[in-house]
């Protein structure tokens, strides 16, 4: 048997949920049947395969929210079905979520893959335009998420909601400054397959960036929940920090302004201190 | 006995090269005939077939595989090297054999082989089969090209869609036993087969491992294995030389170039590539030019068929642009569906060409529809254009194209903006083999096409087309089906015939 080369430069990449993993292929010169990709779970040493892929890529999804290092190696699996050593392995972690190391400070929802706990959830989203013309105005304490909190976030994209820019404008006092940054953590049950786009992101009148959503499965418009088994919803995960300096005592202002593709159906949306 | 050679001492007897033999067109001189091991009984349940057909030969294809659906996409072959016989004869009992020969059947081309027949004499039928250890393959038919003839039949078929139906199509094309088939694309499809969802095709189940989408080769493999089993198509496959061209299917539903229309990046998507277009050589009877290197196949090729007509294959996946992205970009001359190389080449092979008809086989319908139909030719209207100008040069043009699922006749206007343009040819679109199943005799979609005063039928059952080709004429039956998901006993029906003369091509009602 003539063993295929393996695989080099193979690394890993955590994510919330996710570890992907990257490795530069064997040459054209070796016809690939695929890549066997194998996990070793921490203080196990035995591997499991993983997964089989014909892309020199591969994403470990279903990691949960608290970050874990596991152990990846790949074999070369050719057209004749020989296998290669297995490659140099790769310990790598997923991302531990803010909603579990840091502090709320305030949310709308839940973080648990549902939207239903939102208004006009699961697929009222028609009645947006007469339930929310100045889109949504939430004031953390007083506003209700099933009431004053849209399920949808709709983009220019949307017809049903007038083929204009949205604004999302969510406001929450502090007591104090903060003595580290803080984290956003917007997560979403699903979102458009193809045109989820982007909004521009502010925190009291400064913008901090844009925030590109990751393409989901057009289906949380009318499903709200993505845990069941098959559910065909495509959920993802939107952490990013925000600095310190852009916060003062009393009322806040975060706003998000859609000015780019369709919607996106949340899962909770909220701010959390770093313990 | 002694234990069989590895297949490194094998090698070793043979003084080939591992790339020599892995290719599976013949064998080292004095390459023993035996097995190292007995195969395994059944091993040509795949059948057999041949291809590319030439005045003087054509390409024989077989693949050992007596577990046709194990999952490794192996077929159930042992990872040896397997010698594989066989025998052309020039009569189906094979009393009067012309032709013997070897070719390794290798687990590198999951044990398919491609030999290719040369020195035969032209326009005459041939019988052929295979030997493996002491298997017997069934008996195939299949026929040279004529050097000086005057008449040449052929069927056209695509999009073999096996869990939407049975494949009555091939039945009937077998039992016509054509001088040629032309499949035009989508052989197979890459999406998950599910019962409740696409499994449309009545009394068969099929395992979890048939109910993602392929991505592997050995998941292509063996997408090629299940399709394969129908005994209509391996009949069709005996019954004729095939000329194959593929479509998107065989790679990923509109996949143009190395571009996924599901967000795969270039880079990743070429390695998708090469195991489609791997699979596909292994897995049908082209020869050895089509064998791919890395994600790159060559598939566009010409035959002659002496001076009756000369036949262009096409290439319309591989080399495409992208789908356009506003009016200005699908209207741009320099917008092309077939890639620079290519579109030289068709336009010397028609400008030169000395034959009445010029017959060009592509995945998708050349013929203006709608602006929005931009994965076939309406979404390269410049390099049409060039197209049509050069089959105006030449001998009458006879487009075969296949990709909806529906059996329309068009003729080919020059400039199909101008009805009043010069005809250059005529397009005979068939319908599919088994795609979208049993199929209406019309839909909405009729009148985007019948607008046209050059589309002369619009049909959405499933079927396949039948022509004649003689020096003055050609004559086109449309064929289809009443059903195709209960079984595949439906009975074939004329649903429209058509004469074309050579020296005025028109589409005309019989």
């Amino acid at each position: 048997m003539n063993r295929p080369p393996a695989i080099t430069q193979l690394r890993g990449t955590g994510d919330i949920g996710t570890l992907t993993l990257d490795w530069k292929p064997v040459s054209w010169a070796t016809v690939v049947d695929h890549y066997a990709v194998y996990v070793a779970e921490p203080g196990a040493t035995t591997y499991t395969l993983l997964g089989k892929t014909v892309y020199p890529h591969f994403v470990h999804r279903g990691l949960g929210f608290t970050g874990v290092t596991r152990s990846y190696r790949v074999v070369t699996v050719d057209a004749a079905g020989n296998r290669s050593q297995v490659s140099r392995s790769v310990a790598a972690a997923n991302k531990t979520s803010v909603t579990i190391s840091g502090q709320p400070i305030a949310r709308v929802g839940f973080y648990d893959g549902k939207g239903s706990e939102l208004a006009l959830s699961p697929k009222g989203y028609a009645e947006y335009p007469t339930r929310f013309p100045s889109d949504v105005d939430y004031t953390y304490g007083t506003s209700v998420p099933s009431v004053d909190w849209s399920y949808l976030f709709p983009g220019p994209a949307d017809k049903w909601a007038g083929t204009k820019n949205h604004t999302v404008t969510f406001r929450f006092d502090l007591t104090a400054v903060p003595e580290q940054d803080l984290d956003l953590a917007l997560w979403l049950i699903d979102s458009h397959a193809s045109i989820p786009g982007s909004a521009v992101l502010s925190v009291n009148g400064a913008e901090v960036g844009r925030l590109a959503f990751a393409n989901g499965a057009t289906k949380g418009s009318t499903i709200a929940d993505t845990t069941y088994p098959g559910s065909p919803l495509k959920p993802s995960y939107l952490e990013t920090p925000l600095s310190k300096a852009l916060f003062r005592t009393g009322q806040n202002v975060i706003e998000l302004v859609k000015d780019e593709g369709s919607w996106i159906a949340y899962d909770a949306f909220g701010v959390y201190a770093r313990k | 006995m002694p234990p069989p050679p590895t297949r490194r001492t094998f090698l070793q007897l043979s003084g080939l090269s591992a790339a020599a033999v892995a290719i599976g067109v013949a064998a080292p001189a004095g390459a023993d005939a035996a097995p190292g091991r007995p195969v395994p009984s059944g091993a040509f349940a795949l059948g057999v077939a041949s291809g590319d057909p030439r005045t003087d030969g054509f390409v024989l294809w077989t693949r050992l595989a007596p577990t046709p659906l194990a999952t490794d996409g192996h077929g159930g072959m042992p990872s040896d090297p397997v010698p594989v016989q066989y025998e052309v004869a020039e009569d189906s009992q094979f009393k009067r054999v012309v032709r013997r020969g070897l070719a390794i059947a290798t687990p590198e081309l999951a044990h398919a082989v491609h030999p290719e027949v040369r020195g035969l004499r032209p326009d005459r039928e041939y019988f052929y089969r295979f030997r493996a250890g002491s298997e017997l393959s069934p008996v195939g038919r299949t026929k040279t090209l004529p050097v000086q003839g005057s008449q040449f039949t052929f069927a056209t078929a695509s999009c073999q869609a096996w869990y939407h139906g049975y494949f009555a199509a091939h039945r009937d094309i077998a039992r016509r036993a054509p001088d040629a088939v032309f499949f035009l694309g989508d052989y197979i499809y890459e999406y998950g087969i599910v019962a409740g969802d696409n499994l449309w095709r009545e009394g068969v189940s099929v395992g979890p491992e048939h109910g993602v989408e392929i991505e592997t080769l050995e998941q292509y493999r063996l997408r090629y294995s299940l399709f394969k089993t129908d005994p209509d198509l391996q009949a069709a496959h005996a019954a004729a030389p095939w000329f194959l061209v593929w479509d998107d299917h065989e790679v990923q539903n509109n996949y143009g170039a190395d571009n996924s229309l599901y967000g795969i990046p270039p880079e990743l998507f070429v390695h998708r590539r090469a195991v489609a277009y791997r699979a596909f050589y292994e897995n049908v009877p082209v020869a050895l030019d089509s064998l791919p290197h890395g994600p790159d196949g060559q598939l566009y090729r010409r035959y002659d068929i002496g001076s009756l007509a000369r036949v262009h294959l096409l290439d319309t996946r591989q080399y495409r642009d992208p789908l356009p992205v506003d009016e200005a970009d699908r209207v741009s001359e320099q917008r092309t569906i077939m890639g620079a190389k290519q579109e030289k080449w068709l336009y010397d092979g028609l400008r030169h060409s000395p034959a009445t008809w010029n017959v060009v086989a592509g995945g998708v319908v050349l013929s203006a529809i709608t602006d929005d139909r931009t994965e076939q030719w309406d979404g390269y209207p410049a390099n049409r254009s060039r197209v049509l100008e050069a089959m105006g040069q030449a001998g009458t043009a006879v487009m075969l194209t296949g990709d909806i699922h529906r059996h329309v006749a068009s003729e080919l206007k020059l400039d199909f903006a101008n009805p009043d343009s010069r005809t250059v040819g005529v397009e005979l679109v068939c319908s599919s083999v088994g795609s979208n199943g049993d199929g209406t005799d019309t839909d909405q979609y009729a009148q985007d096409w019948l607008q046209h005063p050059y589309v002369k039928l619009y049909n959405a059952r499933r079927g396949y087309v039948h022509s004649t080709l003689t020096r003055t004429e050609m004559t086109t039956e449309f064929v289809n089906f009443p059903y195709i998901q209960a079984d595949a006993n439906a009975e074939p029906r004329v649903v429209a015939s058509f004469r074309t003369p050579a020296d005025d091509p028109r589409l005309e009602a019989l």
